[in-house]
This record gives C-alpha cells, structure tokens and sequence, in this order.
C-alpha cells in the first residue's frame, strides 16, 4: 500500500502495485500488514517500558487495547456511527462531484460561472460550516453527512474534469465517425479514460470523508468517534483519546484499502505514467 | 486553479458568477424574509464585519499567524525529510512507514491530544497546522526529488559530481516546481486546521470568535468570521502562489 498511500498532490493517475492482484496476493498482503503491525506494537510496548515514557504522552499499547476491551460498546457503535456518516459523505460527495466533472466539461460556461465558487466555497473552514450544517438539518446524521460531503465533492470535480479534459481528440472523432452519439461517447471512452484520475481522488476523498464526519460529531452528538475524542479529551483521559485516535485510524485505513482494491478492480489497466 | 486558459474570459465569468451568487443569496435572504439562523443577507453580513471590525481583524491576525508559523514549520520539516531520504536512501524505510502511520489518523483527531499536550495558546495551533502540512510538503518533495532522470544523475556523477552538489544543482531545481505545488495546496489546509484547532480551546483567533458566537446564537457574527477566514485563506493561497510564479519562473 505504501506507493499508493504516498501520491503527490499532484493530480496524476497512480501507479498500482499490481495491475491484477489475485486473491492470494491480497490475503497475503493483509497477513503480512497485520504481522507488521504487531511487531510494531511490541516494538513500542518494549520501548515504553524501557525508556519510562509517562502514559500522558503515549500510553503502552496494551493500555489502548485494553481500554478498548473493557468497555468495547461505545467504540463499536462509534466505529459504525462514524462509518455509517462516511459513508454517506463519500458516495454523495463523489457522485456529485463526478456529475458536476462532467457538467462542467460539456458546458464551458458553466464552469467559468460556478467552478470559482465551488474553489473559494473550499476556503471555508469546515468546523464553522458545521455549525451552521447542524442548526440547518438539526443534530442528525445528514448533517454529519452533508458536511462530510463538502469536504468530498471538491478534488473529484477537480480530477473528472482533468481526467475528462485529457481524453485523446483522436479517438473521440474515431468514435464519431462511427457514429457515437454524446452519451455513447462519454460511456464507452471519456469516462472510463478519465477513470484513473477519478480514483485519485476518491482516495484522497476517502480520508476527506472521515475528517467531515469527525468534526460533525463535535456538535454535541452522543455517539461516533469524534465524540469520543471530545470525551477523552474533556476527562483528560489520554488513553481514551488514544484508543479513539487507534479507531479512526482503523476506520481510514481499511476504508482506503477498500476504495484501492475497487481502483485496482476496476481500473484493472493500470495507470500508464 | 486550473482556469487558466482563456484568462480574460475566464476570469470576467468567475466575476460574473459570483456576482450573480451574492444576487442570489440576497435575492434569497430578503425575498423569503429568511431568519439570520437561517441565511443572513450578504448585506447584513458585511455590516456585521464593518460593526465588529477591531475584533475580526485581531482575530484574523492571530489566526494567520498561528497559520503561517505553523505553515512554515511543516514545509521545513517535509522538505527537509524528503532531503535527507535523497541523500542517505537507507532512511527511505523507516521515515516513510512513521509518516504514513502518522497521516493514517485522519489529521482533526490528533488535536485533542496536541491541546492536552501543548495547552489552549498558540503552541498547540503550531503543531496541528506543522502536522497537516509536513506530509503533503513531504510527499510531493519525495515525489519530486525522485523524478530526476536516473541519466542526468549518472551524467553529473561521470563529471564528478559529490551526492550535495547533485543535490543542489539538479535534484532541488527539479523537484521544485512540485514542491511548490505542495506549498500552495497547503495554504488554505494550514488556515483552516488552526480554526479547527482553535474551536476546540484557544484564548482568540477566527475559531474561538466562531465558537462564541455560536454560543451566543449569534449567527451573522458566524458568518462574518467566515468571510474573513475565507479572505484571509485566498490571501494566503495568492501570496504563495505569487511567490511560486517568482521562484519557479522557468515553469
């Protein structure tokens, strides 16, 4: 996963390890993710006790884990309430960014009207946009989503339409001339060459997703993550906000394994760089 | 950003679209009569910026410099550990595994604990800003600094050439022009995390006056403090992307 979680900001298409990767490989992958992940919580562990680090800084891992087991309620219903709200952020946000990609693409005008708006609507700091989102539709999921949503449309829009702009002329009138009508065009040729770009950003959209509805929950809601690290932080609890800090981590990493392995599927051609 | 194509009518469109936005919006606001909770009027924001003045302004400059400290913090560190995985390429293994870790918590959950650590002041806002910032510096100057065409190096090797004056004439002055674009994708990135930060606890700033208003259901203040949040994010995003014109001229 390393050369895939490490792209440049850069808009560019993303090389994939592998343009095929069977499911031995990926369960390979995962087994030897999880060994590495072990021994480095041992590794930290050690270091801990060796060195004397005081648990306000970082508490031993065993801590963590173990607070989490203690009372795991709260962090699985979290884990889920957090997700649930990604999860509505990022496909809303994603189709629409698409579909503003591709309006924008047709309509010149349009994108010269509204696409400086949609930039400068990107300057506005989430957290006080959340709190007008929260009076709007009230202490609810949507609006945990819709602010998750605003944090995710923006660099798919930016990468549809770049991926879209970069489509080969010629083969767009090679298509023509066998008589593709616009939608014909866009299904069969512009959108799949657009493809790996698309998935540039849905990655980058992914972690995006998460931070909207972390802050979300700090609005006063009850359950979800971002509530527990408010929890954790209010308590001065230290290895609560560890434990929550090990949640999302969980929570975005395997929700970036998952948009890759559908970049991988789906994209199965592989980025020519 | 990438509307640079046709820079006269690009530009008198943008203009006109955001003309027509506050058109819109004002039409919208007093047309419904809307309730401020609601969608204040633009009219009634920007007199509620022009009222509140003195405190949006000082709230604004701390909030910037809590951001440019921040900012600059995070450059250093991300380009300076892209450098030094260049130079000494055994590094690349156990630099580039801390710092994937690192920026696999999503970044807003690290305050928290950097507001327990660092206390409510400035320090704190420093390091979430330098957090948010280092990695996207780091990635684009590794992926920068790795560009270089392997048979330049050679080329420059063949001549005698040390690993530091590689370095300095041929990898940097390459790897540039990416750099820059990571500096200016972090600008408004840095703003908004130190008003995030702030929110959370700080003694002023954008965040905190945010956060009161809030409180007092004051809410053309809410978006009076958006709007110089938002202005002070562009300000920033054009001075770096001025100075990026400058420095990467060749470009």
């Amino acid at each position: 996963m390393s050369s895939t979680a490490l792209q440049p900001p850069a808009i560019r298409p993303g090389a994939s390890p592998s343009p095929f990767a069977p499911l031995a490989g990926v369960l390979l992958r995962g087994a030897r993710g999880l060994a590495i992940l072990l021994a480095v919580l041992v590794a930290a562990e050690g270091l801990i006790v060796l060195f004397g680090v005081k648990p306000w800084y970082v508490p031993r891992p065993s801590l963590v884990i173990g607070a989490i087991l203690a009372t795991p309620e709260p962090y699985v219903q979290g884990f889920l309430r957090t997700l649930t709200e990604t999860l509505m952020g990022f496909v809303s946000g994603a189709l629409f960014g698409i579909a503003t990609g591709v309006v924008f693409f047709r309509a010149k005008v349009l994108k010269e009207l509204i696409f400086p708006i949609f930039v400068v609507s990107q300057t506005i700091p989430v957290i006080a946009f959340g709190a007008l989102v929260v009076l709007w539709f009230g202490n609810t999921l949507i609006a945990k989503a819709a602010i998750s949503f605003y944090l995710t449309f923006f660099p798919v829009t930016v990468n549809t339409l770049l991926g879209l702009e970069s489509v080969d002329p010629r083969q767009e009138a090679l298509l023509r001339s066998f008589g593709a009508g616009r939608f014909q065009l866009l299904r069969r040729l512009q959108l799949p060459a657009a493809l790996p770009q698309i998935f540039v950003a849905l990655r980058l959209a992914s972690a995006l997703s998460l931070v909207g509805a972390i802050v979300g929950e700090w609005f006063g809601d009850t359950v979800g993550l971002g509530v527990l690290l408010l929890q954790g932080m209010y308590n001065e609890n230290v290895v609560a906000i560890w434990a929550a800090i090990a949640m999302c981590a969980l929570l975005g990493t395997g929700f970036y394994a998952v948009v890759a392995a559908a970049e991988r599927a789906l994209v199965f051609w592989g980025a020519e760089q | 950003m990438s509307a640079r194509f046709h820079p006269s009518r690009a530009t008198q469109r943008g203009i006109l679209g955001m003309v027509l936005l506050v058109a819109v919006w004002e039409g919208v606001a007093r047309g419904f009569a809307l309730p401020a909770y609601t969608l204040p009027s633009v009219s009634a924001i920007l007199g509620s910026i022009w009222d509140h003045r003195q405190v949006l302004l000082a709230a604004g400059a701390y909030t910037f410099a809590e951001a440019v400290v921040g900012y600059v913090l995070g450059a250093l560190i991300g380009i300076v550990l892209a450098v030094v995985i260049t130079l000494v390429p055994m590094t690349r293994n156990a630099i580039v595994p801390v710092a994937t870790s690192i920026n696999s918590v999503p970044v807003v959950a690290w305050s928290p604990l950097i507001l327990l650590w660092f206390g409510i002041g400035m320090p704190s806002k420093f390091v979430m800003v330098a957090l948010a910032v280092s990695f996207t510096v780091f990635v684009s100057a590794l992926a920068g600094l790795d560009r270089v065409d392997r048979r330049s190096v050679d080329l420059m090797r063949s001549f005698g050439a040390g690993r530091l004056a590689i370095l300095f004439r041929l990898r940097l002055p390459t790897a540039l022009p990416l750099i820059a674009a990571g500096l200016r994708v972090s600008t408004v990135r840095a703003i908004i995390v130190a008003i995030v930060t702030e929110m959370l606890g700080a003694y002023d700033g954008l965040g905190w006056v945010i956060y009161q208003a809030v409180l007092q259901v004051d809410f053309v203040k809410v978006w009076s403090a958006i709007f110089v949040a938002s202005a002070a994010s562009l300000l920033f995003f054009g001075l770096v992307g001025f100075a990026e014109k400058r420095l990467v001229f060749w470009k």
